[in-house]
């Protein structure tokens, strides 16, 4: 067991569109991790930051920096300090980029510096920074996906939870963002990664979970989980 | 008819539109950021008037001097409004909109019911005002001072909206009627902005209804003819748009002025239906319309 957690699930159940989601999931996030959460399509991966950003309703406890989050609504989850980067994104498309990365700041609105993470934001992503004036909807997969991570460091997040960043963008973009990934990390940002891609997941995790229709059905560091056979066969092809 | 007639016809037309801009721009912001029509904008016009002739009819207070107050009250009803009705509203599992359409449809008619029972059904004016019956000529063109003042007040009001667009309250805004799921990621409550909204539109009505006391009837009925307008108005700007709202507004100000004096002034609002008519078939989303 890590110590130092920053967030616990224990024995965490949850619904998504009807369907039994998460069955019993317990795990924990200590401070300063990457925790990947690897599991094919439809095993819960996305239910599960839906469930701890409070976007579904759950059974069992779910606690962050040791306060508990049920019944919290998902806008004070986030001011809590848990940043979700989601499935497709969802920027804010008409808007600009610099709307977009400013907006995250807008909860602390009356905090001198609020805006003080986008030299951070412009630092991880430059590209960010030549296409400030341009709409999110017009920039290109990987960018919007770097805009997604930007905004959610906007909100000054200590848990920041990524839904398949690699999805639908170009595989050089992808080492790229998984590189930032573990930079934020460095910069004292706790992660909790889902991904499918579960090889360069497991490269820049510490530890990782092994969902499978709903539960997790494996656990340990992440280089545990790479060598593990089963794991392998079922997900790697191998 | 001579150049001097047409001046004054098309004087008349903006004087008028600039108001149902005002009225149209409230509709129009709720629509935009949730979606909903709401069927009592009108009635909430129509309350401020009412408001705006009861204290006047008390303590003979100047309509001008009500504004502010009567404007705050109205942005409170709006997020009451909000919070009390369509909130609920929008949480409803099934047919919601339904739900929507007929809670805001039953809203309307519970205050005119509301007014009539308290204020009775007779029409009611405001006389003897500071701007009643004085009038500014400028080039042959006489311009009554009511409605001279309750344009320009409309058209203030209506570049307040646009301020309000520009600050970082107006982006937030802007994001939850882009993606009222994903505010919540940015920390924003998506509650907080929808009453807001509500609080604006109605805050915007209710201003064009202080102003139009100064010189329109007050009576029960007298917010679903300018809601009906109002609705034309959205349509031809297009849905959200808050632009299309101030173009229209004056457009159809203008069809109705000049429909009044070259054709009937009975038929006023032939000649405006007749542009609705126009717009569904040629352009349905409307001038400016993202729809």
């Amino acid at each position: 067991m890590p110590h130092d957690p920053i967030l616990i699930l224990d024995n965490v159940s949850a619904s998504y569109r009807g369907l039994r989601a998460l069955q019993g999931v317990s795990m924990t996030v200590a401070k300063g991790e990457i925790v990947a959460v690897v599991g094919a399509n439809g095993a819960g991966k996305s239910t599960l930051l839906k469930a701890i950003s409070g976007q579904v309703a759950t059974e069992g406890a779910i606690s962050f920096d040791g306060k508990p989050l049920a019944g919290v609504p998902g806008h004070m989850i986030t001011r809590a300090g848990i940043g979700l980067v989601p499935e497709g994104r969802r920027l804010f498309p008409r808007l600009s980029v610099e709307d977009n990365l400013r907006l995250g700041a807008y909860a602390r609105r009356g905090d001198p510096n609020r805006f003080k993470p986008l030299d951070l934001v412009f630092t991880l992503f430059p590209r960010l920074a030549e296409r400030l004036a341009q709409r999110a909807e017009t920039l290109s997969g990987g960018e919007q996906q770097m805009l997604a991570i930007g905004r959610a460091l906007m909100t000054q997040p200590r848990l920041l939870m990524l839904d398949e960043p690699s999805q639908g963008i170009m595989p050089k973009l992808v080492d790229a963002i998984l590189a930032a990934v573990v930079r934020i990390r460095d910069l004292g940002v706790t992660v909790l990664l889902v991904e499918q891609r579960l090889v360069e997941a497991l490269e820049i995790a510490d530890r990782a979970y092994v969902l499978q229709t709903g539960r997790v059905v494996m656990h340990g560091t992440a280089k545990e989980i790479a060598a593990n056979e089963d794991v392998r066969r079922a997900y790697l092809g191998m | 008819m001579t150049a001097a007639h047409l001046l004054q016809v098309a004087a008349g037309g903006l004087l008028m539109g600039l108001v149902y801009a005002l009225v149209a721009a409230g509709l129009s912001l709720i629509f935009g950021l949730m979606d909903v029509v709401n069927f009592a904008h009108g009635e909430l016009m129509m309350l401020a008037m009412y408001a705006v002739f009861a204290i006047w009819a008390i303590n003979g207070t100047d309509p001008l001097l009500l504004l502010p107050i009567v404007a705050v009250l109205l942005f409170g009803i709006g997020i009451a409004i909000y919070h009390g009705l369509i909130a609920r509203a929008l949480s409803v599992q099934f047919n919601r909109g339904m739900v929507q359409i007929f809670v805001t449809f039953g809203l309307a008619i519970f205050i005119r019911g509301a007014c009539q029972f308290v204020w009775g059904g007779d029409f009611k004016s405001i006389t003897g005002h500071w701007l009643a019956g004085r009038t500014i000529e400028l080039g042959g063109v006489f311009l009554p001072l009511p409605q001279m003042a309750a344009s320009a007040i409309c058209l203030a009001a209506f570049a307040g909206l646009l301020a309000i667009g520009r600050t970082e309250f107006g982006r937030a805004l802007e994001a939850t009627r882009e993606d009222r799921d994903a505010v919540a990621l940015i920390g924003i409550d998506r509650n907080r902005i929808f009453a807001l909204g509500w609080g604006l539109g109605a805050g915007a009505v209710g201003v064009a209804g202080v102003m139009l006391a100064g010189f329109y009837y007050v009576g029960p009925n007298v917010g679903a003819s300018f809601a009906v307008i109002a609705y034309v108005t959205v349509a031809l700007g297009g849905f959200g748009s808050m632009l299309g709202a101030l173009v229209a507004g004056i457009l159809i100000g203008e069809v109705e002025a000049f429909t009044a004096a070259f054709w009937e002034p009975s038929l006023k609002q032939v000649g405006v239906f007749a542009v609705y008519l126009a717009v569904l078939m040629l352009r349905p989303r409307g001038l400016f319309g993202r729809l």
